[in-house]
Formats: C-alpha cells, structure tokens, sequence
C-alpha cells in the first residue's frame, strides 16, 4: 500500500494504482473522457488534469502512477483554467445537437460542462462538419460530429472483443471513427460501445428516439438471458420497460454484457404479454384470472391420483420460487418432476467472454432444489410415462425467454399425450393454443429472488415496475394448485 | 368574536337602492344607444376582440421554409411542461440532416395551462402560443389537439414559419 | 568561419560510393570501436557532450544508458524523417554521404549493444531510400554490415524504412508506431522508447547528424571534438539556412557561432536593399526572433533559450522586410493543422482553431478580439498533448502575435497587409 494526498485528503491505495483512480477512490471529482477502467490508457482527451507537488507541468492523471507520499491536486486555478479549457476544445467541432441526441441527459459533456465548465464560447469560426447518421449494421448508428475521439470504442473491439473493426481514420480534426468502407459493426457485444461512449456518437438502432433517459428510473438485477448471470441494469418507466445497461462486476461481467442480453426487456412489456388466463372449453376459450385459474387446476389435482400429476420446469425462474414450488410438489405427492433442457448440445458451449450455451438464468438453482428433494427423475421417463398414458395431467413451468427454446412447438406435443396440459407462461405462443390451462406467470423484473449462474454465484433480482399485476409468480401458481390459499401480502 | 348589526326593518325593503341601481343601469343603457363607439365590451359572438399578437393563447408549432414541421422531438416541452398535457412520438427521419422528427405531437388544451412554459423550453422555435384563443369543441377528444391542427389549421394560413431556418443553420456551420 | 567535420567531402561525388568513402577514411572507426568495451564508447559520447540535433537536443551518451540491462533485444532507430520546415540537413548527408551514417549506426549499434538497426526515411525522400538502399548493399558486400563484421563478433543488421510521408513521424513514438505499422501517432510516455518502444522493445532513436557524429567523436577523441562549441553545446552543427539570403543552404559551423555571422558571412548576407526583420533559428515551430534579437544571439541551445527561442533542428529561416508576418503565420500554421495527428485533443481542435482565426484574418475578416484569442489559444495548447506538435505550433503563434503584434493590428483594421498593402484578394486572386 502506498500513502498519497489527493486534494488535501490522505488515502492509502494499492501499488500501481494510477491517479485517476486515487482520485475515484478519494471521492474527488476528476474530469475525463478517455479514461475507462476497463480499458487501456490511452491519455488523449488531456482533461485529467493534475498538479503534482515538485512537478512543473500539470500531469494527466490517468497515466501517472501513484508513487509513495505524492502530493496531487486539481482544484488549483491552473488546473481549473487547463480543465476549462480542455473542455473548450472539445466542444469548438461539437455540433452541439443536443436536442436532438438520444445521449443528451447522460452525456459526458452536459455532465463535465456543468461540473467544470460553464464559460462564455469563443469560437467565432465555422465547425468541422463530418459525417451524420452512418449506419453500422444492424444495431449501430454513428454521427462522427458528435463524436470527441476518446477512442473508448476502437479500444473496447481492439481489447475485449478484439475483432478490431472500428478506427479512428484520417487526420487533426479531421479525424474520423469508423469501419473500414462503412462495414457493419455486427459483433456480440457491439451494443457495449454504445455505452461507453461519453457523447452520442454511437446510439443504440434499438433504443433511439425511443425515450428520452430523464423519462426512465432504473434498477440494477441479472440478466436472465443465460447462464453467466450478467449484472444490468433495466431502465423503464410507465409506458414499459426500454433498455438495459451492464452494470459493473468485477468478477462476473466486468463492465460489459453481450447484445443478445439487451432484448430481455422486450418480453416483459405489455403488448407482447399473457394478460388473462385461457381455459380450453368445449364451448371454446374461456378468459379467467389468472388466480382462478389456478384454483381450477387444484381441483382437476384433486382428480388425479399423484402418481398421475407430473410437473416440468424450466430453468428460467428463481431459487425461491424453485424452493416453494417443490414444497408444494412434496405437497401434492408424486416424484414425476423433470427438468426440460433446451438445446442440450450447445449447453456447454461459452464464446470466451460472456456469452454461455445454456440460455437459461438459473440452471443451477433448480438442479440444486430438485437434487435437495432427491428428484431424479429421467427425460427419458418422462416420454415414457406419457406414451403409456400414465401421466394424466402435466403442469409445466414454461419459459420466460421463449427464443431459446426452439424445440417448444414438439415438447408441448408430446406433453399434449397427457389427458390435461397446464401450461405457466409468462407469454403466449402459437404451440400454446390447444393446451387446457394457460396462466400468465411474473417475468424476471415483477419479482424479487435470486439466480445461481453456471459457477454457483447466487445474485439477487429485483422487483420493478409491474406490467401485467395479476400474473403469478411460480411458487404462488404452485401454491393454488396445491389447493392452498394465498396469503394477503405474501408477495415475492 | 364580531356582532353583526342587523339592519332595522325598513332598509331590507331595498327599495331606494333598487331605484338607485335601476337609475344607473337606464342611464348607462341610453347612453351607450346613442354612444355606440364608447362602449367598452364587445358583442360577442357577433363582434371578436382581437387580441395583440403576444398574447399567449392556442400552441402553434412552425414550420420551415419547406413546409415541413420544425419540431426536432427534443421533448424539452414535455418535459418542462407543469401540467403534463404534451406527448410527442419521435421518429427517425429520411434526411439525416433532420434526423429526427415527430410523427406524432398532442397538447391536451383541456390540461393545458397556458403558462407558455413550453415556448421557452423550445431551443428551435417550433412550438409557439399564438393570438387564438376561442376553441370549442363537442367533447373531450376535440380538445387534444394533434400535430396536422397543431401546424395546419385553417387559421395559421398556411402555417407560421420558424425564425431559425435550417439552412442558415447549416451554411454558417453550427 | 565553417568548421567541416561531418561536410568535410560533401563536395566530393565519389564520397557517395563505398569506395570513395574508403578513400577518405571511411569505415576506419569501425575497427577502433570494436577495439572498446560498448561501455566505454557511451562514455566517450557523454563526455564529449554530444546533444540530439533532431530537435530537443537530449544529451546523447545519457538516453544510450537509460537502456534497461535486462538481455532483452534492442533496435536502434535513426531518424531520418526530416519534416520540420526548413531543414534539410539531413537529406544533404543522406545524399552526398550515406556511408557516413551507415558507420554511425555500426558503432552505435555496437555502442548501445543493438544488433538491428532501421533508418526511417521520410516519405517524400523517395530518391533517398534507393540511395540509402544502395549503400546498405554495398556495406553488407564489404561485410561492415550483417552477422560478424570485421571478425569482431559483432552482428549488425540495417533497413530502410519509409512512412507517407507525415510529419508527426518525425517524433520518436510516432515513428516508431509508423515502423511498427500502425497509424504514425505519438504514443503515451511513460514508457519512453528506451524502456519500451518498438515492438515493445528497448529503443533508441536518433538524428541522422547525431549518429554521424558518433563516428568523428571517435577519430578525433573527446578533447578535440570539444574543442568546437561552447561548454554546454559542443561540437559542430549543420545548419540549413533558408529564406531571404543571398546564398541559402547548409552550412557546418561550430555551436555557439553568432547567427548574424552565419548570415551575413557564410550565406553572403541578404538580398541587396533588404533589411532584416525577424529570423526563425529553429524550424518553424522554433519562436521566431525579431531583428535586433537574431543580430546579438549565438547558435547554441543555452544562447537561443535565453532569447526565448531553440535550437531546434538548426532550420535557420531568414525573413526580410518584404515579408508579411500576417501571411507567414497563416502558412505556418496552415501545416500545423494539416499535420496534427488527431490524437490528443488541444492540439486536434486546437491547432484548426488557430489556423481558422489566422485564414480569417488574412482573408481581412478578422476582428479586433481575435489577435488575442490567437495568443489565448495558443497558450492554452502549450504543454497539454502526448507530443511536441501542439507546442510547435502554438509557440510561434505566440511569439509572431508578441513581436509583430502591429501588423496583425494592421490587418484587422485595414483590411490589408501592412508590408505589401494588399488584400488577400488582390494576392492571391
């Protein structure tokens, strides 16, 4: 550990610890644009700015190491003025669009010019124009005004995706980020430079013009899209759910999360989901709620002897719900509960970053809560058991992110051999159409819990806004067709 | 504690004062017959005052010199406005020097209150209040005005045209 | 008086060829450094106190021993990417004399225990690269170059490297970002080159006249090399003398020599009925020296920092009172923009700044205010970028608004050059 003086406050940080991050650690605020803690340094936006004692000329503290008993500083007047006028640099060629770009609210200019800037402009002369609106694939669109050439983007393919398609082409100001003859940016984890980036140079197909950002709160949770357990966050408001951003972690995503992450919200809104439940009638389908229907499923229960019942899960839901839900399993009597597997070919399968074959949040979680309950009961047993027409009535925890199961259409076929299907879902599906029960389930933002992801870390969700109020969450549909009633409150 | 005095018996026959006050309004009434110029209402609805061009009443959004809307969908109104009664769509446009534009701008005049908030939140000139103010309606969705009334409306003649013009904009390189 | 040391048989064109070289003593110090320890070569270089006559004039032996012992492989590197302005030294050595910096680099390479050399010719010096070319072959056919030469043990491998020509590859880093074949852009120090530089590798860069150098401090032996200069600047210095003299072009002198003796004797003064007004000592981002200052000064590194100037590359750029100051500022500063990397921020939006307040000014649409944002902006890229190339250009912004702030005024009121009483206009059509 070595001592330092940030601004006058004493801290020990790590050997090798740069400056810049004395200064996070010190809680002093520092002005940067280049700087990213998951990237290399690479020191060209010169506004880390910095007066070393004993050193003439100000330092940029991104590429200074701390070294024992140093005194640094960046409230003098001189770094102040060198701040300033940093800043003014970069905004002499910036166009100044602000209303137009979808950045603007969480833009690292508005923010830095609040904070450290606040003159009077004096460029008189015209701006630079570049290039607008360049489209980079699918995902991508990039406005080379806006742009300050931090270079975070070029780093973030140079280094972590390391595919290496953007870069900083031409020279002086009239340099320019882009791929080589306008190629699509179309890797994994594309999306991730829009974050990164301080303006609103690279903004997002998916999110633009959607929302303006002070329109949205967000919360942190994990991404449910596989098995690595991402860290995001989700922004959303009252018209719906809209975006989500990783959230740091060291140990699981760093700063990063791949893009096919990015579309987990897109279920949860409200035209995409169940609203009602569906019995199948003779006289056709009945729209019920989704509480009734449960109830009805505890009686067709009832009907069945247990060895009759089984149930199928999924690993998209939450070990607390998993917990309850075999409770209730234990509860009702039969050891017929299997584990639906998607894709198991791919499941082992990992792109070397973040993205996992196994596309579902918390695999883990339900072969610990089936394993505690020693449930061991085969695939294979399953299929047969239903082909002898032992199996009367099935219940299965479907999935929440359908994408993933392509096999959906010929699993609720074969479940279809039991003489009654209940189908949990948080949306529909054409293969649901002709099951006998379909109730509307939570999505992963309605409800609090956890996932275990692939390495046995256990991660909290968190309850958001609720899109569809009625719906259930597994272990409360368990508890109905257990024939159990609801306690008032007992929400999870 | 106050005391009321009651007024004894007589005086609540009003009948002095009504002579007073009928006296006043004959007065005034055969004045105003022969001093028609004078008169300091008007005969609405036969006669309508105009008001002064600044007066803050029915939004107008402007246009360009094209014709087209002037609105870049910032969502600075709907964001500054008291009492929430704007809600734009925005969309992406064709040009990318417009790059982004309403598809859909709704002020809901019945919410609306008038504070002209919205005016000065706008950095483009688009949104404006004009000198309108009389706007009747049958029922409640005739007072949520969409963006063709908004830009369109026989009234405007043709529409108003924003003082920023894009091509200036775009020439002296801002 | 010149001093011809590394000029001496510039004239001679069989000097160009191996065997003239031979004839004139060349090669000859190759033996004489194998006969040392590499060690004792450095110790020589800094006790003669040879400095970088690329630009900042760092003490030679000092940079050779800033190389980590860690057996790691090292490369020397010589500069030959001549972009200042107004220098053309090199280019006359590479030209008239190859061999010549072929056998620098040989015993420095020895010196500094490297056993791969590149020269990094810049771009527009195509004609150099076939010349330098064909020196190599000839050094590696006579065996001064390749595995073992002279039976010394000694390997020593050499190329010609050449960018696009860029200016910015005049820098250390950006030269070596170049060599490695990456975009020519200057690279964050720490780690310096010689730590860290190509390919990860100890590095070590030097001038063309630098590396030359090495080789007549060796024939000639300390004493006799400081002998020329002062106490702190020793030697002698190639000067490219440019602009309005009657005889431009490079000239050998000892450091120290006064500037006015340069011009007025050795470039036979200037041009009859002219007077003198200002002289750049440097190359163009060397701040400029008004008359009364370039007639007292000396050419070395301590006299020229005390004028507030530098030695630079030694450009020395001669400017008569026929000269625009307005006009020279806005070409100056014209390259300075179109040379800037793009990398760090003042200098990229800085260097357009400055160049864009100096065309409006010239174009005759400057206004009262601008001369002393010129100056403001100027100041306020000194010293903030990973590289020199903000400060060369906003040092002579600085020092043209300072010392000829008149005719700046001049032009903002008028409209019009004071020196030639034109419009812009009527200048250039």
């Amino acid at each position: 550990m070595l001592k330092c003086t940030v601004n006058g406050k004493e801290i020990e940080v790590a050997e090798g610890t740069m400056v810049i991050e004395a200064f996070k650690q010190a809680g002093e605020d520092i002005a940067h644009y280049c700087w990213h803690p998951g990237l290399s340094v690479a020191g060209v936006c010169r506004l880390c700015m910095i007066e070393v004692e004993g050193a003439p000329r100000l330092m940029i503290a991104c590429n200074t190491q701390v070294t024992e008993g140093m005194v640094v500083s960046n409230n003098s007047a001189k770094v102040q003025e060198a701040v300033k006028w940093g800043l003014d640099f970069h905004l002499i060629n910036h166009p100044l669009d602000c209303p137009i770009c979808d950045q603007a609210g969480e833009c690292g200019l508005q923010d830095q010019y609040m904070k450290f800037g606040q003159y009077d402009p004096e460029m008189a002369e015209r701006k630079v124009k570049k290039r607008k609106v360049v489209d980079l694939g699918r995902k991508i669109v990039l406005d080379t005004e806006r742009c300050i050439l931090c270079s975070r983007c070029v780093r973030f393919t140079d280094e972590v995706t390391k595919t290496s398609e953007l870069g900083i082409f031409n020279r002086g100001d009239r340099s320019e980020i882009g791929t080589h003859e306008d190629k699509p940016l179309d890797n994994d984890y594309a999306v991730n430079v829009v974050d990164i980036c301080p303006v609103g140079a690279l903004t997002s197909k998916d999110f633009r013009f959607k929302q303006r950002v002070w329109y949205l709160d967000n919360d942190s949770t994990v991404c449910n899209g596989c098995s690595t357990g991402c860290n995001v966050n989700v922004y959303y408001n009252e018209k719906g759910y809209f975006r989500v951003k990783p959230e740091h972690n060291k140990d699981i995503n760093d700063y990063w999360m791949c893009d096919k992450g990015r579309n987990i919200f897109k279920h949860v809104n409200k035209e995409s989901r169940l609203l009602k439940a569906m019995k199948k009638t003779e006289a056709g389908t009945q729209m019920m709620a989704p509480g009734a229907a449960a109830k009805d499923v505890a009686s067709l229960v009832k009907n069945y002897s247990s060895e009759q019942v089984a149930f199928v899960f999924t690993g998209q839901y939450t070990n607390e719900e998993y917990d309850d839900a075999m409770m209730y399993v234990d509860k009702i009597g039969t050891k017929n509960v299997f584990h639906w597997v998607n894709n198991p070919e791919s499941f082992d399968d990992f792109d070397g970053i973040l993205l996992r074959g196994d596309k579902n949040p918390n695999t883990a979680g339900l072969i610990k809560a089936l394993e505690a309950k020693s449930f061991n009961a085969t695939w294979e047993q399953l299929e047969a058991d239903l082909n002898s027409g032992k199996i009367k009535l099935l219940v299965l925890a479907g999935p929440e992110l359908q994408e993933y199961f392509p096999d959906i259409q010929e699993k609720i076929q074969l479940f279809s051999k039991a003489e009654k299907l209940v189908v949990l879902s948080s949306n529909p599906n054409p293969a649901y159409r002709d099951v006998d029960y379909l109730i509307p389930m939570k999505t992963f933002v309605e409800k609090k819990g956890s996932f275990t992801n692939f390495a046995g870390t256990v991660q909290k969700i968190q309850k958001m806004r609720l899109v569809v109020s009625q719906a259930l969450s597994l272990n409360e549909a368990m508890q109905l067709m257990a024939g159990d009633e609801l306690q008032v409150g007992a929400n999870l | 504690m106050s005391i009321v005095k009651r007024p004894d018996i007589k005086s609540s026959w009003y009948v002095t004062s009504i002579v007073k006050g009928m006296a006043l309004t004959f007065r005034n009434m055969i004045y105003n017959l022969f001093h028609k110029d004078e008169m300091p209402t008007v005969n609405y609805p036969e006669e309508k005052y105009e008001y002064g061009p600044r007066f803050k009443g029915s939004h107008i959004l402007t246009v360009k010199k094209d014709g087209s809307i002037r609105c870049t969908a910032c969502m600075l109104c709907a964001t500054n406005c008291p009492a929430d009664c704007i809600s734009i769509t925005a969309a992406e446009h064709d040009n990318p020097e417009v790059e982004k534009f309403p598809i859909s701008y709704e002020i809901d005049t019945l919410r609306c209150v008038y504070c002209g908030f919205c005016e000065e939140a706008c950095p483009v000139d688009a949104v404006r209040m004009g000198p309108e103010w009389q706007q009747p309606g049958l029922n409640g969705s005739s007072f949520v005005h969409d963006i063709q009334h908004l830009t369109r409306r026989p009234n405007l003649k043709g529409g108003y045209t924003s003082i920023l013009d894009e091509e200036e904009r775009h020439n002296s390189g801002i | 008086m010149e001093a011809k040391i590394i000029s001496e048989h510039y004239t001679k064109d069989e000097f160009i060829g191996i065997d003239g070289y031979k004839k004139h003593g060349g090669y000859e110090q190759i033996a004489n450094a194998f006969k040392m320890q590499p060690k004792e070569i450095i110790e020589m270089v800094k006790a003669a106190g040879l400095r970088g006559r690329g630009g900042a004039g760092f003490p030679t032996g000092m940079k050779w021993s800033f190389l980590p012992d860690n057996g790691e492989e090292r490369y020397l590197l010589c500069n030959a990417d001549e972009g200042e302005p107004g220098t053309f030294k090199d280019r006359k050595m590479m030209e008239r004399a190859p061999h010549q910096l072929i056998e620098g680099m040989i015993i420095s390479g020895y010196a500094v225990n490297s056993h791969k050399g590149y020269i990094y010719v810049r771009g527009e010096y195509r004609h150099i690269i076939e010349l330098l070319e064909k020196a190599i072959k000839e050094a590696y056919d006579a065996g001064y170059l390749g595995k073992n030469i002279q039976g010394s043990g000694f390997d020593f491998d050499l190329d010609v490297y050449s960018g696009a020509g860029a200016y910015i590859c005049g820098e250390e880093t950006g030269m070596i970002s170049s060599l490695e074949g990456y975009k020519g852009q200057p690279k964050l120090k720490p780690p310096f080159p010689a730590v860290q530089g190509y390919l990860k590798k100890p590095t070590i860069v030097n001038n063309v006249e630098t590396l030359a150098s090495v080789k007549y401090i060796l024939r000639d032996g300390v004493e006799a090399y400081r002998k020329y200069g002062t106490e702190k600047s020793t030697g002698t210095k190639l000067f490219s003398v440019s602009g309005d003299v009657q005889r431009p072009g490079t000239y050998e002198v000892p450091l120290g020599y006064p500037l006015k003796q340069l011009i007025e004797e050795e470039c036979g003064g200037l041009k009859p009925g002219r007077k003198l007004k200002a002289v750049i000592p440097g190359g163009s981002s060397a701040p400029i020296l008004n008359a009364e200052e370039a007639y007292k000064v000396n050419m070395d590194y301590e006299s020229l920092q005390s004028v507030g100037s530098m030695l630079g590359s030694g450009a020395v750029i001669v400017i008569d009172d026929t000269r625009c100051m307005v006009d020279l500022l806005d070409v100056t500063l014209h390259f300075y923009h179109h040379e800037s990397c793009g990398q760090c921020t003042p200098c990229r939006e800085g260097t357009g700044w400055i160049n864009k307040i100096a065309n409006k000014i010239v174009k005759g649409e400057g206004r009262v205010q601008d001369i002393d944002l010129l100056e403001t902006v100027a100041k306020n890229m000194m010293g903030k970028t990973i590289c020199a190339l903000s400060d060369a250009a906003a040092m002579p912004t600085i020092s043209f608004v300072q010392k000829f702030r008149d005719e700046f005024e001049f032009y903002v009121r008028e409209g019009r050059s004071k020196v030639k009483g034109q419009t812009y206009a009527q200048v250039h059509g």
